[in-house]
């Protein structure tokens, strides 16, 4: 009973991050700053969900490949929040948003 | 229905604002949007494993997750030329 209830609530701290993410991914004025709400959804929300699997099963295999994911992600959000604020900020110097151009 | 699927459901939902971002926004919004979808995808995949209790599917957000290193680099590398 409590494991049900301290999983539904991390669950829903999850939930709750990831909406907020998105909203902050919705409502910002430009890509450098929708980026920053990236960073939530890749680094504390799935420790959050990793943690509510590790309440309902413990130490066992389905909790050492959500390990395995959530630790993936959480090395790799750095590298691409780098990449593409350096690439946004090439674009900002050169005068860019050629690709928008085309588009249009 | 578990909660862990119930999670899923709603983080899917909250799929909706990145995808308006991607179909609406500039090509920078973009790539931020696909990433931001990426990194929700593992997170459903994980949770729709533990929700169906289906261990073998657990691969799935592992695989995604490297995935998303990989694709998002290629992605950012590839439309630097026109962000």
């Amino acid at each position: 009973m409590i494991r049900e209830i301290i999983t539904d609530v991390l669950l829903a701290l999850a939930v709750l991050t990831v909406a907020a993410a998105a909203l902050g991914v919705a409502v910002m004025p430009s890509a450098a700053a929708r980026l920053h709400y990236v960073t939530p959804v890749a680094v504390v929300a799935p420790v959050l969900v990793l943690l509510a699997v590790f309440v309902t099963e413990g130490l066992d295999e389905n909790t050492g490949e959500t390990l395995l994911a959530v630790l993936v992600m959480i090395a790799a959000a750095p590298f691409l929040s780098h990449a593409t604020i350096r690439a946004i900020r090439a674009s900002e110097n050169s005068g860019g948003n050629a690709g928008d151009k085309e588009r249009a | 229905m578990t909660s862990f699927v119930i999670a899923a459901i709603a983080m899917l939902v909250a799929l909706v604002p990145a995808g308006v971002v991607i179909v609406r926004g500039s090509l920078a919004d973009a790539v931020v949007g696909f990433e931001f979808l990426t990194s929700v995808a593992v997170l459903v995949f994980a949770l729709l494993a533990e929700g169906f209790k289906r261990p073998s599917l657990f691969e799935f957000p592992v695989l995604l997750a490297v995935l998303l290193l990989g694709s998002g680099l290629v992605f950012v590398r590839a439309l630097e030329r026109w962000l």
